[in-house]
């Protein structure tokens, strides 16, 4: 299949949307069209990238119009008539073409420091339990930033991915700044982190059970 | 103040040269690493995700403990990057029996602890596996987000001084005198080139490093070796998978965050950037994979994926300074280049000690007595790279 693929191309101050013309087979990644295209049209162009198979979260794009990982998704699922608009994610400084600086997202953690291992217990049998560890679902990629109307033009807010991974850790204490505006009750509950969250790992629904643990006590807050 | 003074350019962000960048940044060196993509867009980024045990290069005994000290190592100073569930080598077909004993005697003489499971027990701990196996053994391994190994050891070198450029890609070396006395490199965020000029250039592209040593004038002898593996859409276990038996196409299942990932086969090509997975590798995977765990072939596949190896060419082993079996360091001083060394070969889970090794080789060229410190400090997490 033929595709065109609209990209929006940021450089030192100037924007402007190059067309490339790409070959390609429509259970192709993305991604793997977005790298041909760096490797054999145009190497300045500038992507964020690494595992190509959804655990790391460094490919998430604007792809027609919709934040997604560019590695799960299939150039044929997403092309309108042959076409493909690629644009960076909002919410961040764009660094360069489809890459944006995370330090919106990840310069935040130093206030709360997330664990970033869930612990689970597997039951053999009544008497014996087995530790398991298992990285969360969330791939800090940043969707859920770029799809909340909060983060997008409240750049204390903590944000909802990091929400999440609070409320999902299990503590029973958590600093002050959760319980600010900076932090639960900055979510006006649009929920859009959820729809758009590429595994499901629901950070709207945490955050308001982190609201709800905090009011009943549960989590104390310090600080 | 006099390693300060000595600026060292690390080429190429994968794992490796992030674990280089810290290596030397801890000794004191200034450092600055160039990559052409993001950090982790070429090969370590896109590995399986194995923090191996050792137990599936047991056939090696050496190449094997090295693993196995690594993988201590690593779980000692970043145990927050790693799921430490273990492992196990299932037997299935009589031919896997075999191989049991040879296992066993193996990881003995390697000093790796392992322990047989019944075929009750394996099946309880991971209920996804063959029923049909026939025999089991525990072993060390553990898993990880690529991505965010590698951000955690260029946080690390970051906190010692190293910088990061993203995005800057070497396009050119000028050498004078038997010395490079400057790097050009292309710089894909201003859209301009511009020169470096330091005193030693480490080339730590791995399976590119033919390809970045050519812009020198020296050659590399690595062979690109691709392997295709296939992310599942669900995660089917905690342990990983592997089949007891050489390692072989399709005999590892490798789980975490919310996949498993089949791997993985082998081949050779001449250029790494031109590499697409065929689609009989893909099928193979599933066919092999389902071997393990039969419900393999009732997900959908999440994603398919090629990574090259930067695997150690004929011709390494006397040309260059092999400083283990896995990987070796390339002084260029032999081609004429007195300040130009390539590492190839090696493994994510060995990154450390390659880094270890490569900054051994660096401050004694440069004469400076100052030892690697990576296996005693804990790492910085990788949220502080973007600080």
């Amino acid at each position: 299949m033929r595709y065109k693929v609209v990209i929006r191309r940021y450089k030192d101050g100037r924007i402007s949307f190059d067309t490339f013309e790409v070959e390609a087979n429509p259970s192709e990644s993305v991604l793997d069209v977005v790298e041909r295209i760096s490797i054999e049209k145009d190497k300045t162009l500038v992507f964020e990238h690494a595992c190509h198979h959804g655990v790391c979260g460094a490919c998430g794009m604007v792809i027609n119009g919709v934040e997604r990982l560019a590695c799960i998704t299939r150039i044929g699922d997403v092309a309108r008539n042959g076409v493909v608009v690629l644009e960076p994610l909002r919410g961040f400084k764009v660094i360069s073409d489809l890459a944006v600086d995370k330090s919106r997202m990840f310069g935040r953690y130093r206030h709360v420091a997330p664990s970033t291992l869930e612990k689970l217990e597997l039951r053999l049998n009544n008497a014996v339990s087995i530790p398991r560890e298992k990285l969360y679902d969330c791939l800090e990629c940043g969707i859920c930033y770029s799809a909340c109307p909060i983060a997008n033009t409240f750049p204390e807010y903590l944000g909802p991915s990091l929400l999440a991974l609070i409320s999902r850790s299990g503590n029973e204490r958590v600093p002050r700044v959760v319980d600010s505006r900076r932090g639960v009750w900055g979510c006006h509950a649009a929920f859009e982190c959820s729809v758009r969250c590429p595994v499901n790992f629901k950070p709207g629904e945490s955050i308001l059970k982190l609201r709800r643990n905090i009011i009943s006590g549960r989590v104390r807050v310090e600080g | 103040m006099e390693r300060r003074d000595k600026e060292i350019l690390v080429i190429g962000g994968g794992v490796t040269g992030a674990a280089i960048a810290y290596d030397l940044a801890l000794r004191g060196f200034k450092v600055q690493v160039v990559e052409r993509g993001s950090l982790g867009a070429g090969t370590s980024g896109r590995t399986h995700g194995l923090l191996h045990s050792g137990c599936r290069y047991i056939a090696d005994v050496e190449v094997a403990r090295e693993c196995y000290e690594e993988n201590v190592i690593l779980r000692r100073i970043a145990p927050f990057l790693f799921e430490k569930n273990g492992g196990l080598f299932i037997a299935i077909t009589e031919d896997d029996l075999k191989y049991k004993d040879f296992f066993l005697k193996q990881c003995e003489r390697a000093r790796i602890p392992v322990r047989e499971v019944s075929r009750e027990e394996a099946l309880r701990l991971e209920p996804n596996l063959n029923p049909e196996l026939k025999a089991a053994v525990e072993v060390p391994d553990g898993t990880f987000d690529p991505l965010k190994v590698i951000l955690s050891f260029a946080a690390s070198a970051k906190k010692y001084g190293a910088e990061f450029r993203p995005y800057n890609e070497v396009v050119g070396f000028r050498v004078s005198d038997g010395r490079i006395v400057g790097v050009r490199v292309l710089d894909k965020v201003r859209v301009r080139e511009y020169e470096l000029t330091p005193d030693f250039i480490i080339n730590a592209t791995g399976a590119w490093a033919d390809k970045v040593a050519r812009l020198a004038g020296v050659r590399v002898p690595v062979k690109p070796s691709p392997g295709v593996m296939v992310a599942l859409d669900g995660r089917i276990g905690y342990m990983v998978f592997n089949r007891l038996n050489k390692p072989g196409d399709g005999d590892i299942i490798v789980h975490h965050r919310g996949t498993s990932v089949v791997g993985t086969t082998s081949w050779v090509v001449e250029d790494p950037d031109i590499v697409r997975a065929p689609q009989d590798h893909v099928e193979l995977m599933i066919k092999r994979g389902s071997e393990l765990a039969p419900i393999v072939s009732k997900l959908r596949v999440k994603a398919v994926y090629v990574s090259s190896r930067p695997l150690i060419g004929a011709g390494a082993a006397t040309t260059g300074r092999e400083v283990s079996r896995s990987f070796a360091i390339l002084d260029h001083s032999r081609d004429g280049i007195e300040n130009f060394a390539s590492i190839i070969g090696g493994k994510f889970t060995t990154a450390r000690l390659m880094a270890e090794k490569m900054g051994d080789f660096v401050a004694e060229r440069l004469g400076v007595s100052v030892r690697s410190k990576t296996s005693e400090l804990p790492m910085s997490p990788y949220w502080l790279y973007f600080e």
